[in-house]
């Protein structure tokens, strides 16, 4: 049986994902992040939120998402805020 | 020799209970800007305790040293003792919050399981207050630092090869629990002598040292 994704892992997964292919429509992001729909509407809304990532829509109304600067800062810091939390058993 | 040094420390016991207020409380300054920069980026609840825990730390060594004087005393006393528990309970909780939060609560200093700890804290202040000890102060802390212990070491034990700190973290959990139960001891049956509490100081800022360094080391990028 294949471990359960911790929360901070689903958000870097996501957050590559994005990064990786510069824009990503959300068909296929929610395809790339192996989540459930609901699931998925939840990270997605929590990371617009923090300032994670973009939502853009063009002028046809298609929508796709892009990385901020924060969204890329917290990948860059991924593996120490990781490596924090198992350390000190959080 | 020892006896020369303890007739040093005795001589300058303001300069001392300063320096070792101060360190401490500059030691607690740094974790929590360190703790505070990670758990921005991540809003990691584990982080966000622990980061307050030594945010409380912090206050309860600055209200000992700059704000236990008459004619505050008592009063300071009281709020000096509920930031030094709930420096605890945070620290205790950083470690417990998976098995009671699914997502994390939306605020760490004010939601229901967090104001329990408030009343806890409040009502050992309060009753140390009346009964003129810091017995209740010790007690829980003992208590709390065991279990903190027992929960470290089965850590320690799941990951320890993997993560190096665990291990240092169990020590750093077991050495509180000794400073906690030397306090107690020294504290009542030793009759507050400088002599012996010079070695719980020195304890407790080794303790204080051994968490700077973890949260240095580990969160120093690899290069």
């Amino acid at each position: 049986m294949t471990k359960k994704r911790e929360r901070l892992e689903v958000i870097k997964d996501i957050l590559e994902v994005i990064r990786e292919k510069r824009e990503v429509k959300p068909t296929r992001l929610l395809y790339a992040s192996n989540l459930s729909p609901q699931m998925f509407k939840d990270y997605i809304n929590e990371l617009i939120e923090k300032g994670f990532i973009r939502l853009d829509i063009d002028e046809k109304d298609k929508k796709s998402f892009s990385l901020t600067e924060k969204g890329n800062d917290f990948l860059e810091e991924y593996r120490v805020i990781e490596n924090f939390v198992e350390n000190f058993g959080l | 020799m020892y006896s020369e040094l303890y007739g040093f420390i005795a001589q300058n016991r303001e300069l001392f209970r300063f320096f070792y207020s101060v360190v401490i409380a500059l030691i607690c300054f740094i974790i929590v800007l360190k703790t505070d920069r990670l758990f921005r980026l991540s809003s990691h609840q584990g982080i966000r305790y622990f980061r307050n825990a030594f945010f409380f730390y912090g206050v309860a060594f600055i209200l000992r040293y700059f704000l236990a004087k008459p004619p505050y005393f008592l009063l300071m006393r009281i709020a000096f003792e509920f930031f030094m528990v709930m420096g605890g309970f945070f620290l205790f909780y950083s470690l417990l919050w998976k098995r009671f939060e699914i997502r994390g609560a939306e605020s760490s200093l004010f939601n229901l399981r967090i104001f329990i700890f408030y009343v806890l804290a409040i009502i050992i202040a309060l009753l140390d207050y009346l009964w003129l000890w810091y017995n209740f102060m010790f007690f829980s802390q003992i208590i709390l630092f065991g279990f903190a212990s027992v929960i470290s070491y089965r850590n320690y034990k799941k990951g320890g090869k993997e993560h190096k700190f665990l291990k240092l973290y169990f020590v750093v959990m077991v050495l509180n629990f000794i400073a906690w139960a030397l306090n107690f001891i020294f504290a009542d049956f030793f009759g507050w002598r400088l002599r012996w509490f010079a070695n719980v100081y020195a304890l407790n800022v080794i303790v204080f040292l051994i968490f700077l360094y973890g949260v240095i080391k580990v969160t120093r990028k690899a290069k």
